[in-house]
């Protein structure tokens, strides 16, 4: 006991078994505090499987996770979010049918303790307004407040999605691809976004765009069939030669 | 050692028994294996498969009566022509709903199913109608230790045969490939220029065909009756959840093994013998929710969709209070025009509507299990008043209490399971409240609890007087509303809109979705028994009808005619139906078969319902009102 170790999240020997196929086999995963952490690889690669393993939105078949030195290898998805790991989707995390505001307010309002209140009135809510409103400038959306979120266009549900992260104040974010169906412009502001989280927060992100993950991440962690090729910072990682062969090779520029 | 033996009935009664349940165990087999296979590729639950199991068996009687053409012919042109019935059901009415939530499927084929039986019923009665055996299997063989009928083996070794037979065509012949090929990926397999859509209608039709064989088989057992097949489709689908879906030798072997424990219980605990399956699959549930021969669990990383046509709508608080106070006004002044007893049953109606509209519009869930809480509070609330003498208000307290402690076990059961799996086993478990209401002393049977007397509310109003009683249902009634509002607006309501919305959303931030489903269910279980409750009072009667599954579609009747998720659509829904069933009811059968068609028009074109329909119009009227005020003036001039 005693000393606070570096890594907030750490994986080993993780395995996810398909009735068969082994979708990730062996994989050693860690997250140092404050840094924004990238996992790379190509198509099937396993990348999103480790996100589901590591939030337990999957039950692993071999392996233990730790978050913050704690043992979560046999909690509910639902437990490892209120310990202050919140993940994203790769399709869609927002409450389409819901304004703005609403979406961020579901999450404020889980740390009120009255969600289990059916007797109350909603407007007994309104008390959150106003940090929602403060979160929703921070990602730049104050004049979508009111909008549905079925009504914004891909990248402002990026935001959404984000600022609705950040409002259950978690230590450790984990995106899912959260450049995939943007445009040029939505990116860059995207990566701003997710920049500006990375200075309070540790950000662990799977992610496509090699451009973006060079420029934001202070660790890649490659993965190729299910187990991990090589870790290091970018620069490091571009000139290995295994992920050359499996990554690069594989036609990406 | 004689203790022992003189507790085993005697053999021959043992193995009649045992024979009894191989018979039904192979029409289970039969009927789950067409079910699983239909679901394997259309991803949607047969709700009519039944009435087509009933369609073989009266094919075979038409046939015999009307053209003299017996069995043998009729195994052969029975599943023929029922299986074309079905090809042309899937054409026209199914395959516009693939693109849909697959709980529309299912409420779809509910709807067949009800003009189906009603039809039938119409025309031959409810009575059965005798179906002789082949002659060439008549008689018996003398086995020593018992007389085997001949009809009965050949039943047993038939149906085995054509369930090995299914289950080689699917896992060994190139044909059985494609279709599993499609059934895991329906894209890919058409880039393999196989045509899908036309294989997914064939299957259709041999599921449907696999039914009607089972039901000419059944006809000489079973007689050929209208409701033969929803007395059998609930066990089946029991059997279904207790094998799990995925796999057609866990549909045979579950089947056969489920009809055979029926059978045995019968000798043993003939008490429990048209429970023991539910009871059977609710321990399933608890130790492997998959089922025995499903799948391992599927986690909730999948996003799931959910049956709410309405979800885009959105209520303004003032049209929310409009819409309260003119149904405060209706309300105390309807007594005054309506006859009272009438609007008290629409009361309880709506009010039973309203809270399955909690969950279905507000939540997601579609549970075909209502009845239970609706006829289990009526019943509980009956026996309170008359037996124990209880207030009425306190009466009306038991029931609630009953009905939320069925619904916190219901819910605790079904909700390890989503969609359409949810829906039956609420069925099935409501299936198990209406037996246990069938052989339980204090319910009377077929008579039911008569003479419920309505007694004095707090010892000072008699409710013995019609508009007394009507205008304290109608304030339990209100109450109930406003609840259902209450919950809806809440904190709690909130959580449960994303839960709708993106369900693993809600957990990725940190909410127990399930939690918040059984709460949800509970609530919706305590209101539709405060319904239930009424019911018995306003006709000092609770009886087999209220826990009948009919009363579980007729939630789902009200709440989708009147406007899934909208406030006041189940309350519109609830006049509909009740008015249905008073003014109509002369026309017997007719009324199923209206039911049925209502059905299948509300899914097929009709999916937000009366008021939802009305909602949007109104929007776009107010729209247009909006953006051409100038320019409407202006075309009127330049017409006239």
């Amino acid at each position: 006991m005693g000393r606070v170790s570096p890594f907030i999240l750490e994986a080993e020997g993780l395995s996810k078994d398909f009735g068969g196929f082994l979708a990730v086999s062996g994989v050693d995963l860690r997250v140092r505090r404050g840094t924004i952490h990238a996992l790379i690889g190509p198509n099937g690669a396993g990348k999103t499987t480790v996100f589901n393993l590591v939030t337990k939105f999957l039950q692993p078949t071999k392996g233990r996770i730790a978050y913050n030195q704690r043992d979560i290898t046999q909690l509910r998805p639902a437990m490892v979010a209120r310990l202050g790991m919140v993940r994203s989707f790769q399709i869609s995390a927002v409450f389409l049918h819901l304004t703005v505001r609403e979406n961020i307010r579901v999450a404020l309002q889980r740390r009120t303790g009255t969600s289990f209140h059916f007797w109350r009135r909603g407007r007994t809510l309104d008390s959150l307004n106003e940090r929602a409103d403060a979160l929703i400038a921070s990602v730049g959306l104050s004049d979508f407040t009111h909008e549905l979120a079925a009504n914004l266009p891909y990248g402002r549900r990026r935001a959404v999605e984000i600022a609705t992260t950040l409002a259950l104040e978690p230590e450790l974010l984990l995106l899912d691809e959260p450049m995939s169906g943007l445009g040029r412009e939505d990116i860059g502001r995207v990566s701003e976004l997710i920049r500006e989280v990375g200075r309070g927060h540790t950000v662990l992100m799977v992610e496509h765009n090699l451009s973006v993950v060079a420029a934001l991440s202070d660790t890649i962690t490659v993965m190729a069939h299910g187990q991990v090729l090589a870790e290091g910072p970018y620069a490091e990682i571009s000139k290995n030669r295994d992920v050359r062969a499996a990554y690069l090779g594989s036609g990406h520029a | 050692m004689s203790a022992i033996l003189d507790l085993l009935p005697p053999l021959p009664a043992l193995f009649g028994q045992i024979l009894i349940g191989l018979i039904n165990g192979s029409f289970y087999a039969m009927l789950s294996l067409g079910l699983a296979v239909i679901f394997g590729l259309l991803n949607i639950v047969n709700f009519a498969h039944g009435a087509q199991y009933m369609l073989g068996g009266l094919c075979a009687y038409i046939l015999l009566k009307y053209f003299g053409v017996g069995y043998w012919p009729a195994l052969l042109i029975a599943p023929v022509v029922v299986g074309a019935f079905g090809v042309l059901l899937e054409r026209l009415f199914l395959r516009p709903l693939y693109r849909l939530d697959h709980l529309y499927g299912m409420l779809l084929t509910f709807g067949v199913a009800l003009v189906m039986e009603g039809l039938v019923r119409n025309q031959y009665g409810s009575t059965g109608n005798p179906y002789p055996e082949p002659p060439s299997l008549a008689g018996a063989w003398n086995l020593g230790f018992m007389y085997l009928p001949v009809y009965r083996a050949w039943v047993i070794i038939a149906s085995l045969g054509v369930c090995l037979a299914t289950w080689y065509v699917i896992e060994r012949t190139r044909l059985g490939a494609y279709l599993r090929a499609a059934t895991e990926n329906p894209k890919l397999t058409r880039a393999f220029g196989i045509n899908v859509p036309r294989m997914v209608m064939l299957t259709y039709g041999g599921g449907v065909a696999l039914a009607a064989l089972a039901g000419v088989m059944a006809a000489p057992i079973y007689q050929v009756t209208a409701q033969m097949g929803s007395e059998i489709i609930i066990v089946v689908f029991a059997v279904v959840v207790i094998g799990g879906m995925g796999s057609i030798i866990g549909a045979i072997v579950s089947g056969f093994v489920l009809g055979l424990v029926e059978g045995l219980t019968k000798v043993f605990y003939p008490e429990a013998s048209t429970t023991v399956v539910f009871i059977i699959m609710a321990i399933v549930l608890l130790v492997r929710p998959a089922g025995l021969f499903g799948a391992a669990t599927r986690t909730t990383a999948a996003g799931e969709s959910h049956a709410t046509a309405a979800s885009g709508l959105r209520l303004s608080p003032p049209t929310v209070r409009n819409v309260t106070i003119a149904l405060i006004a209706t309300g105390v002044l309807a007594p005054w025009v309506v006859y009272p007893v009438f609007l008290m049953k629409v009361l309880c109606f709506a009010l039973f509507a309203c809270a399955f509209n909690l969950l279905l519009g507000y939540v997601g869930l579609l549970s075909f299990g209502h009845a239970a809480f609706y006829g289990g509070a009526s019943y509980i609330t009956a026996h309170a008043v008359k037996m124990w003498g209880f207030d009425p208000l306190l009466g009306i307290l038991a029931g609630v209490l009953a009905a939320g402690i069925l619904g916190l076990v219901f819910g605790w059961l079904a909700i390890r399971r989503q969609g359409i799996y949810f829906a039956m086993i609420t069925l099935a478990l409501a299936q198990m409240v209406y037996f246990s209401a069938v052989q339980a002393e204090f319910t009377h049977n077929d008579e039911g609890i008569q003479a419920v007397p309505r007694g004095h509310l707090l010892g000072l109003v008699d409710l013995g007087n019609a508009l007394n009683m009507y205008y304290f249902v109608f304030a339990v009634f209100l109450l109930g509303f406003w609840l259902i509002h209450r919950i809806i607006d809440s904190p709690f309501g909130g959580v449960l809109k994303a839960v709708r919305e993106n369900e693993p959303r809600a957990i990725s931030l940190g909410y127990d979705t399930d939690h918040y489903k059984l709460v949800a269910f509970v609530l919706s279980a305590l209101l539709s028994g405060m319904a239930g409750a009424l019911d018995a009072l306003v006709f000092q009667l609770a009886s087999l009808t209220n826990v009948h599954w009919t009363m579980s579609g007729h939630a789902i009747l009200m709440t989708i005619l009147g406007g899934v998720g909208t406030l006041a659509g189940p309350i519109v829904g609830a006049l509909i139906v009740a008015g249905m069933e008073n003014y109509l009811a002369t026309l017997g059968a007719w009324v199923t078969v209206i039911d049925g068609a209502i059905f299948i028009v509300c899914v097929m074109m009709f999916r937000r319902g009366i008021v939802g329909e009305a909602a949007v119009l109104l929007r776009k009227v107010r729209l247009k009102r909006k953006t051409e005020p100038v320019l409407a003036p202006s075309t009127k001039g330049a017409t006239s």
